[in-house]
């Protein structure tokens, strides 16, 4: 990566990227740039449920209550530190909450997994970055309103956004996908693959273009 | 030009959360290199965002924003205080030029490892472990002279090469910076760096547990490699 290249990453954002306009992301800049308590009521009575009922779903099982209960404090809490960061022209507020629950439910299983002691590496988000902001950005985009990939993903086939609802939902790998459906994982793989295919029209945007640097 | 990259299963796992850490590790390396592949995930966690949206709504305990807030004020609290914690030690500076251009993850890596020890593998060919806190993948890194041509060998677990630095080519084609690999277990290659450049590359090998055990593995690490 060349030198500077994030300045003039951020550069261009702000000439030229859309700013997301939606009322959450709104909340949310309110939340980072004012530490605006009421902005975050409001944010928490809207993502609260989202949360909790995404971990519901995700067990069905009799200890789900609790745990959707402990990811919702979890992710409201890395909401509020993290919120300064948040920056509206690089994700839309649905967005930015997804990848914080994601990188919360891929601590707990680590801390599951890790040996004790060991905490001391590399954190989370230097994995998983939730801002992205390590990343090279050379493609504009205008972000289309979540409600036409939603819209799409109502129009795929049951087969196709049944596996995809289950990897964002529920965070299982195709693996774990094909054992509970008890499909091949090659099947799963192509579902998957077919199914983003189909999306990418929503996805993408019409108006994404490449930018010549 | 990055010429190879993750499948869309791969960063789909990757976007969930659901990649194991050492392979996430790899496929963060590329990402923070390729703005293609950022694009995808950009729109992959769009997609994340949009069913978080439409998920059937179930309310929190009614306790629960009091308790949130109870854990934000002390947590104000704490960070309002005077800090008694030693300053931060500032990072062990990056020597070696093959590492210092890696990005970002890959430093921050190098930042919480010990000192690198370069062991020989083979004529031609040293690696690094690093320490990722997993036990399920090794990760390495792996350094070929200039011009060298490392043995034809195969790999016991699934394999993912990140190129970091140089560039290097075998029977199938040509890898240089950014460049991502998988290779299958059973797929033999003899990889050989560019003439005039050493080529150094992050690899994440999938710990062939079912073959040997865990120990035979801590034993002798670099059994992964070996001759064809």
């Amino acid at each position: 990566m060349m030198p500077n290249s994030q300045d003039r990453d951020r550069a261009t954002v702000q000439q030229t990227g859309s700013i997301r306009q939606d009322e959450w992301s709104q909340l949310l800049v309110a939340v980072g740039t004012q530490r605006n308590r009421a902005a975050f009521e409001r944010l928490f009575a809207h993502y609260a449920p989202q949360i909790k009922g995404f971990q519901i779903k995700q067990g069905g099982r009799s200890d789900s209550y609790e745990a959707g209960e402990e990811l919702v404090q979890e992710v409201m809490f890395r909401v509020w530190t993290r919120a300064p960061g948040y920056d509206p022209s690089r994700a839309s507020a649905n967005t930015w909450i997804y990848t914080i629950m994601r990188n919360c439910r891929v601590d707990a299983l680590r801390r599951q997994a890790c040996r004790p002691g060991l905490d001391e590496g590399l954190a989370v988000e230097d994995v998983w970055d939730e801002a992205l902001d390590e990343q090279p950005l050379v493609y504009l985009q205008q972000y289309r309103e979540q409600s036409s990939i939603s819209a799409a993903l109502g129009e795929l086939p049951e087969e196709q956004s049944q596996v995809i609802e289950k990897a964002f939902v529920e965070g299982k790998s195709h693996q774990e996908i094909s054992s509970e459906l008890g499909l091949p994982l090659g099947t799963v793989k192509s579902r998957v693959r077919l199914g983003l295919k189909k999306l990418q029209g929503a996805l993408a945007g019409k108006k994404s273009q490449e930018v010549k640097r | 030009m990055i010429e190879h990259h993750p499948d869309q299963n791969l960063l789909l796992e990757y976007a969930n959360g659901s990649l194991p850490w050492a392979q996430a590790l790899a496929v963060s390396a590329h990402i923070q290199m390729c703005p293609r592949c950022t694009q995808h995930l950009r729109q992959l966690n769009e997609l994340g965002g949009a069913l978080l949206d439409q998920s059937t709504a179930s309310e929190p305990a009614s306790d629960s924003w009091s308790r949130l807030m109870a854990r934000v004020d002390s947590s104000e609290a704490e960070s309002a205080a005077p800090a008694t914690a030693e300053p931060p030690v500032a990072p062990r500076k990056i020597s070696d030029p093959m590492l210092s251009g890696a990005p970002p993850v890959i430093r921050k890596l190098l930042h919480t490892n010990p000192p690198l020890h370069w062991q020989r593998v083979s004529r031609g060919l040293r690696a690094a472990r690093l320490v990722t806190g997993q036990a399920s993948s090794e990760v390495a890194f792996h350094r070929i002279s200039c011009g060298a041509k490392v043995a034809e060998h195969d790999h016991r677990g699934q394999e993912i090469t990140v190129v970091l630095y140089g560039s290097f080519s075998d029977a199938d084609g040509v890898y240089s910076v950014g460049d991502f690999l998988v290779r299958q277990p059973g797929q033999v290659h003899r990889p050989t760096a560019t003439q005039d450049q050493e080529c150094l590359c992050l690899s994440v090998v999938e710990a062939p547990v079912a073959v040997t055990g865990l120990l035979g593995r801590l034993i002798n690490p670099f059994l992964g490699i070996r001759p064809a």
